[in-house]
């Protein structure tokens, strides 16, 4: 579906005409830009420092931070949740929940002990957002990670729902070690690619640094207002 | 080495203490000091209240007045600043840009051509007491001297010297500012006084004979037992 | 709200700010703890000047080539579904908008902190159509609740309320029982607001940083209101200043790193969203349909002029908290819904100069504000130029003032009338002296001297002195 352009080359034409030009009708190449300051933040760190800077980073944005393997993920997960006060849990549909060797969790465990664990299902429309309301905790998967700001990059689609990271009242994103970049830099260069090499760019692409928070109030810091009031970043070390 | 004084009207007619003093200074420090006649103001108060056309004479005055000097030295970084914004202000014209290039090249703030030209750190200079430091906007913002007066004054004998609060901020002089938004500025000085007291000093440094009016002016009526002192005299006490 | 905030006179509000003390003490330590975060942030990056500059670069390219990354982002947004409507005047934007309110038939509205909203005035609007207008922005829900007191800080908006006043507002709008706690009132607001989030029609928001290339825009935040406001309700408006566009997400990235760090010293806020189109059809959350308004409003006068560069903003207020004029006299004082030196500067070119002549005046010209600006955006040369256009164009400084600058003219460049002048200045002042000072000043004198001590000319001028020493050989 093609949308629509309303009153545009008289504001346009106003525009070029201010700066004293007809319009430009040529493409613009992209600049060569004189300065390129954020190349320079964590260059040629390892993955292992760079995961020691969100470790850090973490403390900073009242985040809990873990590394993990593989085969310790389920427990671990198992531990933030109850912590957390455990369910009702909502999920993206994620076929990587289960290569983690997290089903007998989310499918069994976690029913077995009357915790309501819901996964997105755009079939059943309006109902999915019922259900993040509701819930205690949502559990995503980071894409990409921000080291240098502690950020999980999230992309929607129909079976990751924009709200699963909002709703809850509390948030746990899944890191997979290998998805940690220096920065912002990174992310935004890969999302021009995807956007290359499909045409496509999500409708929605989260960028989300710990629980939300304001300082309206006197400067007062409050930990969790519109959004999640908790959150835990794993990272899982071997994938 | 030969300097052009340039004294700036606040010293000529208020504050000729800190003109003798600059000039017992640069000479005790090896150089011949003249101060050409016929300069007037910079013109920064007609061009800060927006009256470019009437301050653009004095410029030119100005820019004539000094077209010889080798050097010129300035005990103001805000009227020092003022004769490097003059190519900015000509911009442009043919016959004024290169000749306010030329002068802006050739003129420190005093504190700058003693530290960056003459090389000195230690002018040998003593004073006892407990002393802070007005960092002025002008001269660290935009003429972008920071750090020589702080060497300078490191090295003043019994000079006990603690960092002023706050130092970053406005005294709330800004020249008209003063007089024209005269509730604002008390405000800015008031605030800039309580942290000089806070510091317990018995000086008042600074390097701008604007600010210094401004913050000693309230300092005196409010009958504070704090002295204010310009650079210039502070480096030429012995 | 529209632009002007006040019909007071300058010296009122000023007056009015400087005697609210709960308001300066909130403002200065505001001032220094955001101060402080923001310094950190800027140095701990090690180049903090590249990055400024880079930001500063990609600002003026956008501006010089508006026309063309405005096209290409209508474009963009209509390939994805969306529709774009370009607003040259508030009243063609908030018509548009009134129009989506009629077809929607909608009722309930919330939006995300905008200040573009704001300038048109659109809550005015939309309250008009009989709709519920509901703001989600902690800061600015407090306000609206407040009988829609107006925002005092682009960033903060109700810096200058306290929490008891909080209090008391949510206790009788809200019927709040609980204490004056922070995290008490924000939980109050949280739940409050959830439910108007479910049930809302439209969402509206501003917009950070629109993206030419894909169609994108951004939106950032600390609360995730802004995430609610785009996810839940069935239709999304989205309000852009026409200038707050960069062509790719890799310069987008650039000007949220310097927004984040410069508006409140942090390294990213904790919520960074970036939208395109309505939702994709199989999606459960997003809007089913998504419109921009693009707004002129004044804007593209600007462009082209002296005044170009205050186009560069990223509205992150680091002027505003470097300000020593902002510090003592607050938000309100200024009139307009911008406040601070790029408020200064913004209010006079989109407001005119009747409404807001005193507001370049309204500066030391002490230069804290274009140190801190991300986007080397020169506001104190701009608040100079200000002046020079009201003496020079607009006519509009007071005679006595244009006549004393004559004079000036005259004597300065004279060093002949100088000399004279200068010579009987301790003769024209003696009436006025007590000892070496001078309390009681006549004209221009009288505003200093009713705060402090002018010194007495010197009997001898310091040219006078020198020129003796010369003659008696030293």
């Amino acid at each position: 579906m093609t949308g629509t352009i309303q009153n545009r080359e008289v504001f346009l034409n106003k525009i070029a005409s201010q700066l004293g030009r007809t319009r430009i009708t040529a493409p613009i190449e992209r600049p060569t830009w004189k300065f390129r300051p954020q190349d320079e933040v964590l260059k040629g760190a390892t993955q292992d420092e760079l995961v020691e800077v969100l470790k850090e980073q973490c403390k900073k944005i009242h985040t809990t931070f873990y590394s993990t393997d593989k085969d310790q993920l389920s427990s671990l997960l198992d531990e933030v949740v109850s912590g957390y006060g455990g369910g009702p849990i909502v999920t993206w549909k994620d076929k990587r929940f289960a290569d983690w060797g997290l089903d007998p969790l989310m499918k069994q465990e976690w029913p077995e002990k009357e915790m309501d664990v819901y996964e997105w299902d755009y079939t059943r429309g309006s109902e999915n957002i019922a259900k993040a309301e509701q819930a205690n905790v949502g559990i995503t998967i980071s894409e990409i990670t921000l080291a240098e700001s502690g950020t999980v990059v999230l992309f929607s689609d129909e079976n990751k729902g924009r709200t699963v990271s909002f709703l809850p009242t509390t948030y746990i994103a899944l890191i997979p070690k290998s998805s940690i970049v220096p920065r912002m830099t990174q992310a935004a260069q890969k999302m021009r690619q995807i956007h290359e090499e499909t045409g496509h760019v999500a409708s929605c692409i989260n960028f989300i640094t710990g629980p939300s928070n304001s300082a309206d109030i006197e400067l007062n810091l409050v930990v969790g207002v519109h959004g999640p009031v908790k959150a835990t970043y794993i990272v899982i070390n071997d994938l | 080495m030969r300097v052009s004084l340039f004294a700036t009207c606040l010293v000529d007619l208020f504050q000729s203490n800190v003109g003798k003093a600059t000039v017992e200074l640069l000479e005790r420090l090896g150089c011949e000091i003249d101060f050409p006649e016929s300069q007037v103001c910079c013109g920064q108060p007609a061009y800060n209240s927006g009256y470019t056309k009437e301050s653009k004479e004095a410029m030119k005055r100005m820019i004539d007045t000094f077209k010889d000097a080798e050097y010129i030295v300035c005990p103001s970084g805000s009227c020092a600043f003022m004769f490097h914004e003059y190519q900015h202000v000509f911009k442009g014209d043919p016959v004024w840009e290169p000749k306010a290039k030329k002068l802006a090249q050739k003129t420190y703030e005093l504190t700058q051509f003693i530290v960056d030209v003459l090389k000195v750190e230690d002018v040998g200079a003593r004073l006892e007491g407990k002393a802070t430091y007005h960092t002025s906007c002008h001269m660290t913002r935009l003429l972008g001297v920071k750090e020589a007066p702080m060497k300078l004054l490191k090295n003043v004998k019994g000079l006990d010297f603690t960092e002023l609060p706050g130092k970053e901020q406005c005294c709330g002089f800004g020249g008209t500012f003063s007089v024209k938004m005269a509730q604002i500025s008390e405000q800015m000085v008031d605030e800039k006084v309580c942290h000089v007291e806070e510091t317990d000093a018995d000086y008042l440094i600074g390097a701008d004979a604007g600010c210094l009016m401004n913050i000693g002016g309230r300092i005196d009526r409010k009958g504070k037992p704090i002295k204010v002192l310009h650079i210039a005299e502070v480096l030429n006490s012995r | 709200m529209p632009m002007k905030i006040s019909n007071e006179q300058f010296k009122e509000r000023v007056s009015k700010g400087i005697h609210d003390d709960f308001m300066r003490g909130a403002v200065s330590s505001a001032q220094d703890g955001m101060g402080v975060k923001r310094r950190i942030a800027a140095e701990e990056l090690g180049n903090w000047e590249d990055w400024r500059s880079h930001g500063e670069e990609i600002r003026q390219h956008v501006l010089e080539n508006l026309d063309y990354y405005l096209e290409q982002l209508s474009n963009n947004v209509a390939k994805r579904g969306g529709h774009v409507f370009f607003a040259q005047t508030k009243e063609e934007a908030n018509d548009y908008i009134r129009g989506i309110v009629r077809e929607k038939q909608a009722k309930k509205i919330v939006k995300s902190k905008s200040m573009v909203t704001e300038e048109i005035s659109l809550n005015h609007v939309l309250e008009q159509e009989g709709c519920e207008v509901i703001e989600t922005d902690l800061g600015e829900y407090i306000l609206q609740i407040d009988d829609h007191d107006p925002p005092s800080h682009i960033v903060v908006p109700a810096l200058h309320k306290n929490k008891e006043q909080i209090r008391d507002v949510f206790t009788e709008k809200l019927g709040y029982t609980k204490t004056s706690k922070p995290e008490e009132l924000a939980a109050h607001a949280r739940e409050k607001l959830r439910q108007e989030y479910l049930t809302a029609d439209i969402g509206i928001t501003g917009c950070n940083f629109a993206v030419a290339e894909t169609g994108s825009f951004s939106l950032v935040t600390n609360e995730g209101n802004a995430d609610l406001v785009t996810a839940l309700p069935k239709t999304q408006i989205t309000v852009m200043g026409m200038e707050r566009i960069v062509p790719t997400f890799e310069e987008m990235e650039v000007l949220v790193s310097l927004l984040t760090r410069s508006a409140v010293g942090q390294k990213l806020t904790s919520y960074i969203t970036v939208l395109t189109g309505p939702k994709e059809e199989l999606n459960v959350d997003g809007p089913e349909e998504f419109h921009l308004v693009i707004v002129d409003n004044g804007r593209s006068n600007i462009l082209g002029g002296e005044f170009q560069s205050v186009l560069q903003c990223i509205r992150c207020a680091a002027c505003v908290n470097a300000c020593p004029v902002y510090r003592h006299v607050g938000g309100h004082s200024y009139g307009s819904i911008y406040a601070g030196p790029i408020g200064a500067v913004l209010s006079p070119l989109l407001g005119g100069y009747d409404e807001f002549k005193e507001l370049p005046y309204a500066s030391s010209l002490c230069g804290a504000c274009t140190e801190v600006c991300p986007v080397k955006i020169p506001l104190h040369n701009l608040l100079l130029k200000h002046r020079e256009v009201i003496v020079e164009k607009e006519g509009k400084a007071p005679i006595s003032e244009k006549l004393a600058m004559k004079a000036f003219g005259l004597g300065a460049a004279s060093p002949t009338l100088y000399k004279i002048g200068s010579k009987l200045a301790p003769t024209a002042m003696s009436p006025f002296k007590d000892g070496d000072k001078i309390s009681k000043g006549p004209g221009p004198l009288k505003a200093w001297t009713e705060i402090r001590e002018f010194p007495a000319p010197n009997k001898e001028r310091f040219r006078d002195w020198f020129k003796n020493r010369e003659e008696g050989g030293k």
